[in-house]
């Protein structure tokens, strides 16, 4: 083996201007697909990151029914008991209960339908970063009674700005519609523009007043000292408390863990490409190098070398020469990665248009070892296929032509 | 016909050897009938002129190729009806060969030249290395083991060659047109170590060639034409 290793690195030397461009080849695409790879895939992780921290957090507990009926009465039962229980849990780093309903915002221009928030500005603070998306005015702490905080979008929909005020009106939990005036104190420009139009917040307090005789919350948003945890806490929640119903960021936003998995199969996929580009490259300079050496592999198969070595040292010399490239590809990528990783890769050309659809224009790209692993296998399939068709030309070359004078 | 050879063992032997190339097309007859024996230790020469078959007939007992009719056999051994995948190993453990132009691996050097060979017998490290400096020194080139064949000239190269075809430990050594390439001196430089080898160590030698001074050094000429063999004999050296 270590002879046929020997032959076939000293065999892809025979023409180092050819067997270097292909070299070189290889070392670009695999760079340019790697970085490529860690662009998309920082970008996909600062999306999550950000909708998880924003607003999702890992985990929420909800009434069984909540999230499909969205009723003031499906509230949680067994809030404190469920807020002891966090409290005391290791794992979780933060939690905050919030007060949801339904109902209809009113302004002089127009009605429409939004969720209202009513939160805890102390515990939010702590377990969400939303109050970032504040643009103008107070994040609600402010001595203003029925304070409101909306969306900048929607703002501008009702030709309403700070200092006016507009209705909500709500079913509270015995079933009455309530209606009270509420004074805007905040606009807020979140990732999401239809977000920012379906989402109001105020005070949970201020909320609990008109909605209950006693407070009650729909949801609690929990943080936890790693998202990876988020599994097995849902599970012993649901477990200790048969009456609610406690998921996983996963499980509320199906469409980020597709990102996720998008994110998996981003990285095979431009890979593919790539490599698939550089398959026919592969199988030129192998071809050729056959081609020229044809005789000679005779002149191996009639000396007793067999035709599955043959076989073995053109794939060998294919292998070796795109992994090497392969190799110096992803080094260069990792170097490239590591200095954007913190940097981070400033697109301030797109940075409007970034963010009208809620994208950051500064990617701090991140690969993980098992997508490099998995860039590499990738690597290695697409090269054994382009080399089968030199191999099997090389195993079928006639011996009797070897012998033959030239 | 086996009588006068109960003390020397027969290495070659074809029985009514036919070869027909385009049979559906344009058939060209290059061998017509050949039976030939060739013994242990034997230095025959192969001559005729382009086209008589003397190189088709090497390659038939070399295992490169098949016949159309009649049988190949070495030391009893029927090798016309192997598979290829089993003539290949026979090939490997049997047959050296020394072609015409040499056909070293250029990036190889001389010695990787010679142990390449034995490493696809997989013997073991340290006997590859003893005999490829053994046969290395046999045939003159003792010194240049670390030369790869384009730091070697045409004459150094096929010494190379034939301490390559006898590193398996063959049965017998073919040789296709060996000299045409090489000048009077490395030609007989070359027959000289040839010769010793089938002197002392009874290596058996079978040219193809039509280089007078082989022809004159083989102890046994057959000569071809038009496929066939026409005259076979037996020459004393002086």
């Amino acid at each position: 083996m270590k002879t046929l290793i020997t032959l076939s690195w000293r065999n892809i030397w025979r023409h180092p201007a050819r067997s270097g461009v292909l070299l070189a080849a290889v070392m670009a695409g695999l760079w340019a697909g790697v970085l490529t790879v860690g662009l998309v895939n920082g970008l996909m992780h600062q999306r999550i990151d950000y909708l998880i921290e924003s607003e999702i957090t890992h985990a929420q507990v909800h009434h069984p029914e909540f999230l499909a009926e969205g009723y003031s009465w499906l509230y949680l039962p067994d809030h404190e008991a469920i807020s002891d229980w966090l409290a005391q849990d290791a794992r979780v780093r933060s939690f905050t209960s919030r007060t949801l309903t339904d109902g209809m915002l009113q302004s002089p221009v127009k009605t429409a339908g939004v969720r209202i928030r009513g939160i805890d500005l102390t515990t939010e603070r702590q377990t969400t970063n939303f109050h970032e998306n504040l643009i103008v005015g107070d994040y609600l702490d402010t001595d203003i009674r029925n304070a409101i905080m909306i969306g900048e979008r929607l703002a501008s929909e009702h030709n309403v700005e700070i200092g006016n005020r507009v209705v909500l009106t709500f079913e509270d939990v015995e079933n009455e519609l309530i209606s009270a005036s509420f004074n805007i104190v905040g606009l807020f420009r979140s990732a999401s523009a239809d977000y920012d139009q379906r989402n109001v917040f105020i005070r949970s307090d201020e909320f609990n007043a008109l909605l209950s005789e006693t407070a009650v919350y729909h949801e609690i948003g929990i943080m936890l000292t790693d998202q990876a945890l988020a599994g097995e806490l849902v599970d012993e929640l649901n477990a200790a408390f048969p009456n609610i119903h406690a998921q996983t960021w996963r499980q509320l936003s199906p469409e980020l863990s597709m990102m996720v998995e998008l994110g998996g199969v981003m990285v095979v996929l431009i890979t593919v490409i790539i490599m698939t580009a550089l398959a026919f490259g592969i199988l030129n300079t192998m071809l050729m190098a056959l081609f020229e050496r044809m005789r000679e592999i005779g002149v191996l198969i009639s000396i007793g070398m067999s035709r599955g070595r043959v076989f073995g040292m053109i794939m060998l010399e294919a292998m070796m020469l795109t992994m090497a490239g392969a190799v110096g590809g992803m080094i260069l990528a990792t170097l490239s990665i590591n200095y954007f990783k913190d940097r981070g890769l400033n697109l301030e050309m797109f940075a409007e248009g970034a963010a009208q659809i809620g994208w950051d224009h500064i990617i701090y790209p991140s690969l993980a070892m098992g997508e490099y692993l998995a860039i590499l296998a990738v690597v290695i399939f697409i090269t054994l296929v382009a080399s089968v068709y030199p191999a099997y030309k090389g195993i079928r070359i006639n011996p009797l032509d070897a012998a033959r004078d030239a | 016909m086996t009588s006068a050879k109960t003390s020397v063992m027969t290495i070659v032997r074809t029985e009514s050897l036919s070869r027909v190339y385009n049979p559906d097309t344009v058939p060209v007859h290059a061998l017509r009938d050949v039976s030939i024996e060739i013994d242990e230790g034997e230095f025959t020469a192969l001559r005729g002129p382009s086209g008589s078959g003397k190189t088709t007939l090497l390659n038939m007992i070399g295992g490169l190729d098949k016949p159309t009719e009649g049988k190949v056999f070495i030391n009893d051994h029927e090798i016309s009806n192997m598979k290829d995948g089993a003539r290949i190993d026979f090939r490997l453990h049997n047959i050296g060969f020394v072609f015409q132009h040499y056909n070293l691996i250029p990036v190889f050097t001389a010695a990787e030249n010679v142990a390449f060979i034995m490493m696809l017998q997989h013997r073991n490290k340290r006997e590859i290395q003893e005999r490829t400096d053994k046969l290395l020194r046999q045939v003159g080139l003792g010194d240049r083991q670390d030369a790869r064949p384009a730091q070697l000239s045409g004459g150094q190269q096929q010494r190379v060659a034939v301490a390559r075809a006898l590193a398996s430990e063959p049965r017998f050594i073919l040789a296709d047109e060996p000299t045409a390439n090489l000048d009077t001196e490395a030609a007989m430089n070359l027959l000289d170590i040839m010769e010793k080898m089938n002197r002392e160590q009874n290596i058996t030698f079978v040219f193809s060639t039509h280089d007078q001074r082989v022809i004159d050094r083989a102890r046994r000429v057959i000569t071809m034409v038009d496929g066939a063999i026409s005259q076979d004999e037996t020459q004393h050296q002086s």
